[in-house]
């Protein structure tokens, strides 16, 4: 008799004579509720878009009656209303299919967030004190419209600046036009981790500016150059859908996976082999690569093609880059360049990627060039198993409307520094999405330039940094309360619109920013020339020039599976463009910002697998949510190899002080043996000082040491490019939080 | 009668942390802040453990998603004095939480360190509490609560199919951690039928039960990493 039987029995026999008159009744004591009684709620299934990061995943969000308090025409109330309970990934999405990532899952709370904000407020205290009085919709619009009519009357129009994330979508190209037909400069944007220098690699080596998207699920060998393509890089839910593939999608197949990078992250964890390298050198260990794949004949150079010959030395065989030499420089040993190379080549198909901190060095755009070169030569792009770009859809193509766009965006450091050094102050800022007080480094002066602007008005929905310095906000719809909508740049191998009506009723005085701007553009005294309604009515034109993949109209299809996706004919399909060939970029050391004696470790912030660049700090499943490699949560923290933190004297938990050439902040010390000894890392996402009730004031920013380096081709931010001490200052103070240890899981690590 | 348990294929887990959220979304997991959590107050009925071997440079480290296992022999069951802890028919490992009366014994016995226990009523900062799932019960101050296998999704299926006069198609519950993971890592099915997906990888060369040498049995077999 096992321990269960034993139980069972004794507890019947203890209450036997209540139950006699039971048929089986083992099972009659522990019956709870009968099947019979249980009802389960009705659900409804309504498509939507997440739009917390640029991936554009299909969700499914299932929606039930909830008692919500609303206020609806002035009226405050209880009211029942059809609430999103619980966003899923849309089974047939070909980004996510079906699945979603931790942050997506979170999303929903931001529609149901206690500090959301919720009617149109204008601001009444002083700048970035955050003190606002609740206006109306009128109100705001019509100050908002007499700011832009006294600009146009003073033949001013381009003194609007438009300041946002520079998302692709329709969102953005309605902005665009808006700006175009006021007479605007085009938007200045601003993304910390935004993949700029691969798209412009891209352009170069392959005509595609965009990120490449890739066929995990055929690939038998990838190596990723920092890449964290399973938790912040790219695509992530469809680049973790293609990685259960190819590990154990096919019989008897299991594709390998190499990554290389100075401070494991969690995609590094699932590599076969992982190898640190030296910080901005990781073109030269693919070029390395490359350099053995030539030499043993295995592939010609001229595989290279287009992206080769943007490789100083290349055609000659790169005879810099032998194995000896890349040792010299990356720190990894020839036997392994020259075994590396090898397996990539007879493990066909085999991929390279880069991402991250690689192209966050001064020498960013040649390490991209040389990954792009290398894929070249191992004959892996437009290849199965390989890299692929995602057909994009030409918008101007598919909404005549759309013809005649402002100038190119621009960035936010030059327009920063045009404003600090007077050269150009615009009169009006409308600010959407970005917050780049929080995400820039100091060096660039936004915060300063900022409130030289007279006007700010901003369409958040979260009163962060950047629109606390707003005069006037003009609060937007969550996206399951209005029009949702991504243009997937990758994840994808064939042409993707994700987009979806609104799954439920605004909670709050809420307006859809396209819809406000189109109403502002028709209220101007000398009113915009913008042929829709509102945003739904480009929607409906875009869509409805897409080719129909089923029985219903496009767009009717759509709307009822959350976007369309096929075959894209030409016509809207933006053409690839190779890019003014330039001439073969050389190897430069990347440079650091720190004398490296005076600041002896690089130090490395990257995309927390929580807030991203900590725009998802407010949400408080995010902040709970263990990191999955720390386990930390509601923490900042540094993490320090465990050499040198012995040498340092500092142990797990210490507060240690962290300085660079631009300042100094304190924060809990991880110790890890996943980290190069040179190399210390902080997550980005905590730190700030306004953002809701669960991010405000809690733990550290480290993008305020970040010394405002930039990429010697590009101009793009070089955030992995400063230099640190660290110092141990003090015992831990319980500000680090792990979920592992004590308790719970055993944690014993570099102690 | 079906047996409803899982495999977790290790190979395919890349401690993304889907499953944890996704837990929280469907089950009403509070949230309870930081200073309660540095108590280790904190719950998460699925959480990603890490384990690291090794030294720089040749260090490794290895994600294991870890729920209730859902344990044949549950060492929780026959130390609960009001039998809140019990096991039903179709292998799960249940959890009546008013019949609960907080000893703790179970998450004592419990080898996994699944069970969390509630040190205070559930709050949730209005109007976030209108996401709340209204077919999973909050849980009250005092009680124990753990993963379900999403026992309210098992449910409405089979209720479903039940009226539909049918049974439950192989793939037609998905408890939430297993519906969010993007490389498929978790599969949820009945063991009773030899062909479903769960029990062919469950009977996997590369399988293996969490701490199988305490004679628990658990429902929930790991596939081993490859690498």
């Amino acid at each position: 008799m096992d321990r269960r039987s034993f139980i069972k029995l004794t507890a019947i026999s203890g209450t036997g004579a209540a139950l006699a008159s039971c048929g089986a009744p083992e099972n009659e004591i522990i019956r709870f509720v009968p099947d019979e009684d249980i009802m389960p709620g009705i659900a409804t299934m309504k498509p939507s878009v997440c739009t917390l990061c640029a991936s554009g995943c299909g969700l499914t969000v299932r929606m039930m009656m909830a008692d919500a308090d609303v206020v609806r025409d002035g009226q405050s109330g209880l009211v029942r209303i059809h609430a999103a309970k619980k966003l899923e990934g849309s089974a047939d999405h070909p980004v996510n299919h079906g699945g979603l990532c931790a942050r997506g899952q979170a999303a929903i709370q931001v529609t149901y967030h206690p500090d959301r904000i919720t009617q149109p407020l204008k601001r009444t205290g002083d700048r970035g004190q955050g003190q606002y009085d609740a206006i109306s919709w009128d109100d705001a619009i019509a100050e908002l419209v007499s700011r832009l009519d006294m600009l146009a009357s003073a033949s001013n129009q381009k003194s609007l600046a438009f300041l946002s994330r520079g998302r692709r979508g329709h969102r953005a190209a309605l902005i665009d036009r808006f700006l175009a037909a006021y007479g605007a400069p085009g938007a200045i944007t601003h993304e910390l981790f935004n993949d700029d220098v691969v798209r412009r690699a891209n352009a170069l080596s392959f005509g595609r500016d965009q990120l490449p998207a890739f066929d995990l699920p055929n690939a038998r060998y990838v190596v990723s150059f920092g890449a964290d393509f399973l938790g912040t890089w790219n695509s992530p839910t469809a680049q973790g859908y293609g990685y259960g593939l190819m590990r154990q999608g096919r019989t008897g197949i299991r594709g390998m996976f190499v990554q290389v990078e100075s401070r494991m992250s969690q995609t590094g964890a699932n590599a076969d082999q992982w190898i640190p390298v030296k910080p901005g050198t990781e073109g030269v260990l693919a070029l390395g690569l490359a350099n053995v794949i030539m030499t043993a004949k295995l592939r010609p150079a001229s595989a290279g093609g287009r992206a080769g010959t943007l490789i100083a030395g290349w055609s000659s065989g790169l005879t810099d880059f032998a194995p000896e030499q890349v040792e010299q420089i990356t720190g990894v040993t020839a036997a392994r360049v020259e075994r590396l190379a090898r397996e990539l080549v007879e493990t066909s198909p085999s991929v390279a990627m880069i991402g991250g901190s690689p192209l966050a060095h001064t020498n960013g755009l040649f390490n991209a060039l040389a990954v792009n070169a290398l894929n070249a030569l191992l004959g892996s792009v437009e290849q199965r198993g390989g890299l692929f770009f995602t057909p994009q859809i030409n918008l101007t193509a598919a909404a005549k409307g759309l013809a005649g766009r402002a100038s190119a965006p621009s960035s936010l450091d030059r327009a920063a520094a045009a404003i600090l050094d007077g050269s150009f102050v615009p009169q009006v800022l409308l600010l959407d999405g970005a917050n780049p007080v929080f995400t820039s480094p100091k060096g660039w002066g936004v915060r300063e330039a900022l409130t030289k602007i007279p006007y700010i008005a901003s369409f958040g929905s979260f009163l962060d940094e950047t629109a606390a310095l707003s005069d006037l906000i003009l609060p937007d719809h969550s996206f399951l309360e209005g029009w949702t909508e991504a243009l997937p740049e990758s994840g994808s191998m064939i042409a993707v619109a994700s987009v979806a009506p609104a799954a439920m009723m605004p909670l709050h005085q809420t307006r859809a920013t396209p819809d406000v701007l189109l109403d502002v553009g028709r209220r101007l005294a000398k009113p915009l020339n913008l042929p829709w309604e509102n945003f739904e009515a480009l929607l409906t034109e875009t869509f409805s020039a897409l080719p129909t993949t089923s029985t219903f109209d496009t767009w009717t299809d759509a709307q009822e599976k959350g976007g369309w996706w096929g075959m894209l004919p030409p016509a809207l399909a933006t053409a690839a463009a190779p890019a003014a060939q330039t001439k073969p970029l050389a190897f430069s050391e990347p440079r650091f910002d720190g004398d490296a004696g005076q600041y002896p470790l690089h130090f490395l912030p990257y995309a927390s697998s929580a807030f991203l660049d900590g725009s998802l700090a407010h949400l408080p499943w995010l902040q709970e949510m263990p990191d999955p490699l720390t386990s930390a949560m509601w923490s900042s923290w540094i993490e320090i190899n465990t050499a040198t933190a012995a040498k340092l004297g500092i142990r797990e938990g210490d507060i240690v002080e962290v300085a660079s050439s631009q300042g100094a902040l304190r924060t809990s010390a991880i110790v890890s043996p996943g980290i190069a000894p040179d190399v210390v890392a902080m997550p980005v996402g905590q730190g700030h000082q306004r953002f809701t009730r669960y991010a405000t004031g809690r733990g550290e920013n480290p993008l305020e040491l970040l010394a405002p380096l930039a990429d010697s081709e590009t101009g793009n931010l070089a955030w992995a490019a400063t230099r640190v001490r660290i110092t141990r200052v003090g015992d831990p103070d319980g500000r680090l939080i792990l979920f592992a240890g004590g308790s719970r899981e055993e944690q014993d690590r570099g102690r | 009668m079906p047996k409803w348990g899982m495999a977790v294929d290790l190979d395919r887990c890349d401690g993304c942390s889907a499953c944890v959220t996704a837990c929280h979304a469907e089950n009403n997991i509070s949230t309870v802040g930081a200073d309660q959590a540095a108590r280790g107050r904190a719950k998460h009925w699925i959480r990603v453990e890490r384990y690291w071997e090794g030294e720089f440079p040749d260090v490794r480290l290895k994600f294991r998603p870890v729920m209730c296992q859902h344990c044949e022999n549950a060492p929780c069951e026959p130390v609960c004095p009001t039998y809140a802890s019990h096991h039903t028919e179709d292998g799960l490992n249940a959890q009546v939480y008013n019949r609960c009366i907080g000893t703790r014994y179970c998450a004592n016995a419990c080898p996994y360190n699944v069970r969390f226990f509630d040190f205070f009523n559930p709050s949730w900062d209005k109007p976030l509490h209108l996401q709340l799932n209204p077919d999973v019960s909050l849980r009250e101050v005092g009680v124990m609560e753990k993963c379900t296998f999403c026992v309210q999704r098992i449910k409405a299926a089979t209720i479903q199919a039940k009226a539909e006069e049918r049974k439950v198609a192989d793939g037609e519950i998905k408890p939430a951690c297993a519906q969010a993971c993007p490389a498929r890592a978790l599969v949820f099915g009945d063991l009773d039928d030899p062909e479903s997906a769960v029990s062919r990888l469950s009977r996997s060369s590369r399988g293996s039960k969490l701490l199988e040498d305490r004679g628990t049995e658990p429902a929930v077999t790991y596939l081993s990493r490859q690498s």
